[in-house]
């Protein structure tokens, strides 16, 4: 599979951003609720381009 | 803080970046600043660090420490959410990066409108695009221009006033971009992203020290304001909102020219990835630094009059001391600046390029960069004027200019995977979306419940394909574009020695 296809797991992680903290974390009002998983999201969201970007380094400069 | 340390701080700063933009000349080969790719594209030889720090520089704007702190004192944890889904929306460019790169490169391209009126083989698509732009840009300017006001004239007390950080600010901008055009953009921008991330991250570091420690921080939080750890909390982060603040900056990266032009320019692509990569890392910091920041503000001082008081008020407050607090709130100055800067040399490039070379054709390049250095100051005195009718919001303003840049997203979008997009398709979607945002913005901001900026992607979309599908595509240009990105994006490096 092409490295780009992984784009749409990070489609998916701007999904569950807009679904959960509205959801399942509304009435946890601490620390591990909607401020933990907003940055776990963000964390996956750079560990996946990460990814889909490897390919950029064997593309010739010439 | 005296109002000596202020200015001496202020002549600093200055002193540093002036050099630094001077010294950007050095490296550059001759007649680089004699050619439009030369002058507002560095060549496309920018390397990949360079460009990490000021494509950082220039997204993240005063809005980010006085709004975003701002938002999140107002309303709490939502804040977060909406700058990280604008977070993963910059995941386009590792989509639509190498593509934008590819074609800058095989024909030329100066701007994206250019770049579109090509696609679509149609000056007036690229015109406006063009002017499109400017309507929405020029304002978001003077919000970025009035960020800095307001911060220097809280944070002094009134000592230097609202107008006189404005004009400053213009002032500087100019400086910048005329010293060696996006070299010097980038070189200064690079020097305050550094010095900000340090600061800002310090300041934050210690206040929360000041407050007991991160977790004394969320308890304070979680007993006296509850309602700012979850949404929609106290109700400014209802869904709907939510949705209206984080659809338009989600496409962000492909629907703003001063970041979208940014892709022309790298000397490769691995330069182009660690331009992305670089900016996640710190546009994640600088994300969590900012929220921190408005929610120690909220658990130190809960009663402020104004929510955009939050980052002056603490910057101010006995937990920073005040050489720090200088050195952040100048770095929250250059950081509009660097978002100034940055916007003002991409709209001049669009208004000589795609504007003025339309309607008066065959004008020689040396002519185009005359216009666009003329250019560049007509729109930070335009800019100075929005931000002297001091408007209320920072935050909310930006939005709009947002809304109504979605205006070029799906032109962009089938430029590239919609062979059967028309020049009738995109000019209609942005000129109608663009008079369809300002008509909601100037009538309430709210049509069958809903904002502008969630309705500006479905109306340019709806305008694109249906318009498209009733006018006939250009095939022949459509043909040389696409294959012209498979062509240029299917050289591989030769294999490497193993010890390289």
């Amino acid at each position: 599979m092409k490295r780009s296809k992984w784009i749409w797991l990070v489609w998916l992680v701007v999904l569950l951003c807009y679904l959960v903290p509205y959801t399942l974390l509304s009435d946890v009002a601490r620390w591990y609720g909607s401020f933990l998983f907003w940055a776990c999201a963000g964390l996956a969201v750079i560990a996946l381009n990460v990814f889909i970007t490897k390919d950029f380094e064997e593309h010739s400069d010439d | 803080m005296t109002e000596s340390l202020i200015w001496w701080s202020i002549a600093i700063y200055l002193v540093i970046a002036l050099g630094i933009a001077i010294l950007s000349r050095q490296g550059a080969s001759e007649g680089a600043s004699k050619s439009m790719s030369g002058y507002f594209l560095g060549n496309r030889q920018m390397n990949g660090f360079v460009s990490a720090l000021s494509y950082s520089a220039t997204t993240y704007s005063a809005f980010m420490m006085v709004g975003l702190a701002g938002l999140t004192y107002a309303g709490g944890v939502g804040a977060l959410g909406f700058e990280i889904i604008y977070f993963a929306g910059v995941s386009l460019v590792a989509i639509f990066g190498p593509k934008f790169w590819a074609v800058g490169k095989k024909f030329g391209y100066v701007t994206p409108s250019e770049m579109l009126g090509h696609r679509y083989h149609s000056k007036q698509v690229a015109m406006a695009v063009s002017m499109a732009s400017c309507i929405f840009l020029i304002p978001y300017s003077a919000v970025q221009l009035a960020g800095v006001g307001y911060l220097l004239q809280g944070i002094t007390g009134g000592a230097v006033t609202f107008t006189t950080g404005v004009v400053l600010a213009t002032v500087i901008a100019i400086f910048f971009s005329y010293i060696a055009g996006i070299r010097s953009v980038m070189w200064t921008d690079s020097l305050q992203a550094i010095m900000m991330i340090v600061a800002s991250t310090l300041v934050a570091f210690l206040v929360i020290q000041g407050l007991g420690g991160f977790s004394a921080l969320f308890d304070t939080l979680a007993t006296e304001h509850p309602q700012s750890l979850t949404v929609p909390g106290s109700g400014l982060f209802s869904f709907v909102t939510f949705l209206g603040l984080t659809i338009p900056w989600f496409f962000f990266s492909l629907s703003n020219p001063q970041v979208s032009q940014r892709l022309f320019m790298p000397a490769s692509l691995r330069s182009m990835r660690q331009m992305l990569i670089g900016f996640l890392v710190f546009g994640f910091i600088y994300t969590f630094v900012s929220v921190l920041w408005g929610f120690s503000a909220l658990a130190a001082f809960p009663s402020l009059e104004r929510a955009d008081l939050a980052t002056p008020t603490l910057l101010a407050s006995e937990f920073v001391p005040p050489v720090l607090g200088v050195i952040v709130m100048i770095g929250i100055m250059a950081a509009a600046i660097s978002t100034i800067d940055s916007i003002m040399l991409t709209l001049a490039s669009m208004v000589s390029r795609d504007v003025y070379a339309n309607i008066k054709p065959n004008v020689s390049e040396k002519r185009q960069l005359l216009v666009g250095k003329f250019v560049v100051p007509v729109i930070a005195l335009m800019a100075l004027g929005f931000a002297e009718l001091q408007l209320d919001l920072i935050a909310v303003l930006s939005v709009a200019a947002s809304s109504g840049l979605v205006a070029m997203v799906p032109a962009i979008i089938g430029a590239f995977y919609w062979k059967r997009g028309t020049a009738a398709g995109a000019l209609v979607s942005v000129v109608g979306t663009s008079a369809f945002v300002l008509l909601m913005y100037a009538t309430g901001n709210s049509l069958l419940g809903l904002p502008a900026g969630v309705w500006g992607i479905v109306v340019a979309s709806a305008l694109f394909v249906g318009v498209s599908l009733m006018t006939k595509p250009h095939e022949a240009t459509a043909d040389a574009f696409l294959s012209a990105i498979s062509e240029e994006l299917s050289k591989r490096r030769r294999p490497l020695t193993p010890n390289r």
